[in-house]
């Protein structure tokens, strides 16, 4: 028997197949595209054949279909999270710049609450280790500052954390299985 | 009702199964399902065939191309490539093994009580 397939069932299939495609970000984008279509004209052809709730059921959730591509995909070894990674790197970068400049502010201000006509060249050393010399100048009250850019060591923290929290030293042995099985 | 089976056993021959179905005849995935039901796997589903078919992929056993449907969009068709026919050849004799060897285990009566250990 076939059944038809109405607009609230295309919206059901599309929200399955929307929810599969966020939890395939750390899939090759060809490949998450591939697996977006197929999955899609799967359901469309049993929803049309067993009714689209049959359909959805037969499917299962998207969080298990999504874990059983990726093994599928990159097999039942550990894996890093380049989306993970990616998001931590832009907001760790937004925070901690934040963060930095928030601290450097609040030394100008002090200044300027201590004398409000205040004029003079201050340095601050910033948050230690971390932050470079900020150096303030006021004119009358009025100031402006250079400097508070990120140490080495600031680099090298938001690098390492990026690795730790996305689980990228994974990559070497995903790595050598690819180099070592070259069918794959 | 059809009977039921163990899902990690049928997941530790799913892939012979779908070799041997798709050496028969080439199918898309949705295919490959309705097939698996007909030959009496009905407890074997949708989101299981799919990603298995990906991975058979993954690893050279099948190649895949799209046709064209009238029914929509363009269908995954899959068919076994040489190295997929080589693993269904040796699996289905190291499955063919098994069978015998358990079955020959299975088939012998069972004494009244178990024997007490010595």
């Amino acid at each position: 028997m076939s059944h038809s397939i109405g607009w609230i069932d295309r919206l059901r299939i599309e929200r399955l197949v929307w929810s599969l495609d966020q939890q395939l970000y750390d899939l090759p984008r060809r490949s998450r595209i591939s697996t977006r279509r197929e999955v899609r004209e799967n359901l469309l052809t049993a929803a049309r054949d067993i009714g689209t709730s049959a359909a959805l059921r037969n499917v299962g959730s998207s969080t298990r279909l999504a874990r059983e591509y990726l093994a599928a995909q990159f097999g039942d070894q550990l894996r890093p999270s380049w989306t993970v990674a990616a998001l931590f790197l832009l907001i760790g970068q937004l925070v901690f710049t934040a963060l930095l400049g928030e601290a450097a502010l609040a030394f100008g201000d002090g200044i300027r609450a201590a004398d409000p006509a205040v004029s003079g060249t201050f340095r601050w050393h910033g948050i230690r280790y971390l932050q470079d010399t900020v150096t303030y100048t006021f004119v009358d009250g009025s100031g402006t500052s250079v400097g508070g850019a990120w140490t080495p060591l600031a680099w090298a923290l938001w690098i390492g954390a990026t690795i730790v929290v996305g689980r990228l030293w994974r990559v070497v042995p995903m790595w050598r299985h690819r180099h070592d099985s070259p069918g794959r | 009702m059809p009977p039921t089976h163990d899902p990690q056993l049928l997941k530790g021959v799913l892939t012979l199964v779908l070799l041997q179905l798709l050496a028969e005849h080439e199918s898309y995935g949705y295919e490959v399902v309705q097939r698996l039901h007909g030959a009496g796997l009905a407890d074997v589903m949708e989101g299981t065939v799919y990603p298995a078919l990906t991975r058979l992929e993954r690893e050279g056993r099948v190649t895949a191309r799209l046709v064209s449907s009238n029914a929509g969009p363009a269908r995954k068709y899959y068919r076994p490539t040489p190295a997929g026919l080589a693993a269904l050849a040796v699996g289905t004799a190291n499955w063919a093994s098994l069978v015998e060897i358990v079955g020959a285990v299975l088939q012998r009566p069972l004494p009244t009580e178990p024997i007490e250990g010595t």
